[in-house]
This record gives C-alpha cells, sequence and structure tokens, in this order.
C-alpha cells in the first residue's frame, strides 16, 4: 500500500485528537484523556513546543472507512524521544506503516538532532507492542535492568509544589 | 543546615558532571557514563536547551571533606503525555551521602515541581531501580505511584546502535 510520512502540522491536530482518543479506547482507559485539539496546537506549534508529531497518510483511494486517510505518531521531548502512542487502523496494519513511523523517528532525533537514545513506555499486556518494539532492537530496561516507572500527579504534585 | 536552591549556570557544569558520576558509581554502572561537563554545557546552555537543571549550594563553612560547596543536583526536562499534557521528566535527583538529611533532596524536588507547575505541567515522571529502596520510599512518601507495579508500564529504550539501524530504514522525504 502506497503511503507517505511526513512531519505533523497544527491542521494536523484534529485527526491526532482523535486517534488519540482511539488508542486510549484500545488501552481501556478512555477517560483519563483530558487533553484537547486546542491543547496539541498550543502545545506542539509554539514557539517552544512541548512536543513533535509525525504523521502516516495514504492517499485518497485508499482512505479508511470514516474517510480520513491520516493516522499518527506521536514523539515528544528533546532529549530522549519518548514516543509510546501509535496508533494503526487495523486495515493499515501489516503494510510496513509502524515500522516506518519508528524510522523516521529514530532519523530525526538521531542524525537530526544528536540523539543517543529512544526511550518510552509500553504496557506489559500489550503483547503485539511488545513484540514489535522488541522485533526493532530495543531492550526492556525494566525487565532487564530493574527500571521502574513513577509518576506524581494531581494533587501529589500540586503538594510537592509547594514552598 | 543552610542551603539554597538554584537554577545552575553553565559554570556548574564540573560540578554536575562529578555528581553525575557519583551517582552512576552508585548504581554500579559508572562505564554507561559518556557524556563530560562540555556536553552538558552544551547541551543545556544552547538557545533551546535539551534539559534544564537546579543546584543545591551550601555556604564556603559548610563546604564537603573534599572542599565542594555545590552538593547536590535535580535535571529534568520536559515531555509531553497525549492524555493529560505537559509533563516534567525528572532524569537525575542526587545529594552527596554527607549532606543527606537536611532536607535538601525534597528542596530540590519541590523545586522542580514548582517550576513545572509554572510551565502548567500536570505530572512529573521519573524512573527508579527496584533495587534501590531508599529512593522508592523517597519518591513514595511524597505522593508517587509505582506505575511498573500498579498498572504494568514498561520502559523501553533504543540505544544509538540500534537507533542508527532503524534510522537508515527511514522513508526518504
Amino acid at each position: 500500500m502506497d503511503f507517505s510520512i511526513r512531519a505533523a502540522n497544527v491542521e494536523d491536530c484534529k485527526d491526532i485528537a482523535r486517534m488519540i482518543t482511539e488508542l486510549a479506547e484500545y488501552e481501556k482507559v478512555t477517560d483519563q484523556v483530558k487533553i484537547t485539539q486546542r491543547d496539541l496546537e498550543q502545545d506542539g506549534f509554539s514557539k517552544n513546543p512541548f512536543f513533535h508529531g509525525i504523521i502516516a497518510e495514504v492517499p485518497e483511494q485508499h482512505k479508511s472507512k470514516e474517510g480520513d486517510g491520516k493516522n499518527t505518531d506521536s514523539n515528544r521531548n528533546k532529549t530522549t524521544v519518548a514516543s509510546d502512542k501509535k496508533w494503526l487502523y487495523l486495515c493499515f496494519l501489516g503494510k510496513g506503516i509502524g515500522k516506518a513511523l519508528m524510522s523516521k523517528v529514530a532519523q530525526v532525533i538521531g542524525s537530526g538532532r544528536g540523539c543517543h537514545q529512544l526511550n518510552f513506555t509500553v504496557l506489559d499486556w500489550n503483547k503485539s507492542s511488545v513484540d514489535f518494539y522488541l522485533h526493532q532492537g530495543c531492550t526492556d530496561v525494566t525487565t532487564d535492568m530493574g527500571y521502574h516507572y513513577m509518576s506524581c500527579k494531581g494533587e501529589a504534585m500540586e503538594h510537592l509544589a509547594q514552598p | 543546615m543552610d542551603f539554597k536552591i538554584r537554577p545552575a549556570r553553565k559554570e556548574d557544569c564540573k560540578d554536575v558532571s562529578r555528581m553525575i558520576m557519583e551517582l552512576a558509581v552508585f548504581e554500579n554502572m559508572p562505564d554507561q557514563v559518556k557524556i563530560s561537563h562540555e556536553e552538558l554545557e552544551r547541551d543545556g546552555f544552547c538557545q533551546n536547551p535539551f534539559f534544564e537543571c537546579l543546584i543545591a549550594e551550601v555556604p564556603e563553612e559548610h563546604k564537603s571533606k573534599d572542599g565542594f560547596t555545590v552538593v547536590g543536583y535535580a535535571l529534568y526536562f520536559y515531555t509531553y503525555s497525549t492524555w493529560k499534557g505537559r509533563s516534567v521528566y525528572l532524569e537525575d535527583l542526587y545529594v552527596m551521602p554527607e549532606f543527606r538529611g537536611n532536607g535538601i533532596g525534597k528542596g530540590l524536588l519541590s523545586k522542580v515541581a514548582e517550576v513545572g507547575k509554572e510551565k502548567q505541567c500536570v505530572r512529573l515522571n521519573l524512573s527508579v531501580l527496584d533495587w534501590n529502596t531508599s529512593a522508592r520510599e523517597f519518591y513514595a512518601a511524597k505522593g508517587a505511584q509505582n506505575l511498573t507495579e500498579s498498572e504494568g508500564w514498561h520502559s523501553i529504550r533504543f540505544d544509538k546502535l540500534n537507533m542508527e539501524n532503524l534510522a537508515k530504514e527511514a522513508p526518504k522525504d
């Protein structure tokens, strides 16, 4: 299947927001998604963006049944780039699009920005994702080295930020 | 003990580099440290810095046995959650052993959270080694949740070589 990979622009935020929600549905955590299209526009396309995005696009004749040919990978951060959200419609799986998105991220941050590591997180039950990433040559540093991922959020973070 | 938390300056990179190595030795991985103060100066103090850093400093009369007044640091950068939005990732938090127990670690952590809040960040994330009980307890006491244990999140990494291999297969523009 013919597809192209390109940098996301601000007009893509509507599609990105849609696909973030779809991915959250797959991960069974729809109620956790708090950001909107507007947040993505402000945070990804301002003077000092919080993230960068790469889009996979198919030609009009291959568009999804919902009528939109876009699917999205979001990568973020400038140092070690975290890229844990990749979502492809079922009909677009197996076409090399996921691999192409990952490769583009590696290229953009590697030769493009001089980064030496690509880090992200994946849910342990998400076997197809885990297998995909391991097949691309990455290491599970939680299993192999014992790193645990911790997060301070909501009230805990508010409390911590008190002087 | 009297101490001050302040943003790092370029001149602090030698001290930060020293303490990065001390932390790596503690974590039994000193051979993994590939950068020096020069990379820190380049990457932390350019136009689009890759990280920000806070320093803990003590007055001259309390300097360490080796003569250092810069006794702790917190190095962090901004990330993004597609669920929650702006986040901050704490890469390193370290206080020299002879200065622990004085609230310096808490001071650094709180300041990172405060800086993150000013930038409207809603999460503060970090990684900790499973055997590092004192660190795990320190963060848990401050309200951090262990998402590996509670939700099954695993940290995945591509190292430099695998990243380069992957990049070779990127589609041409």
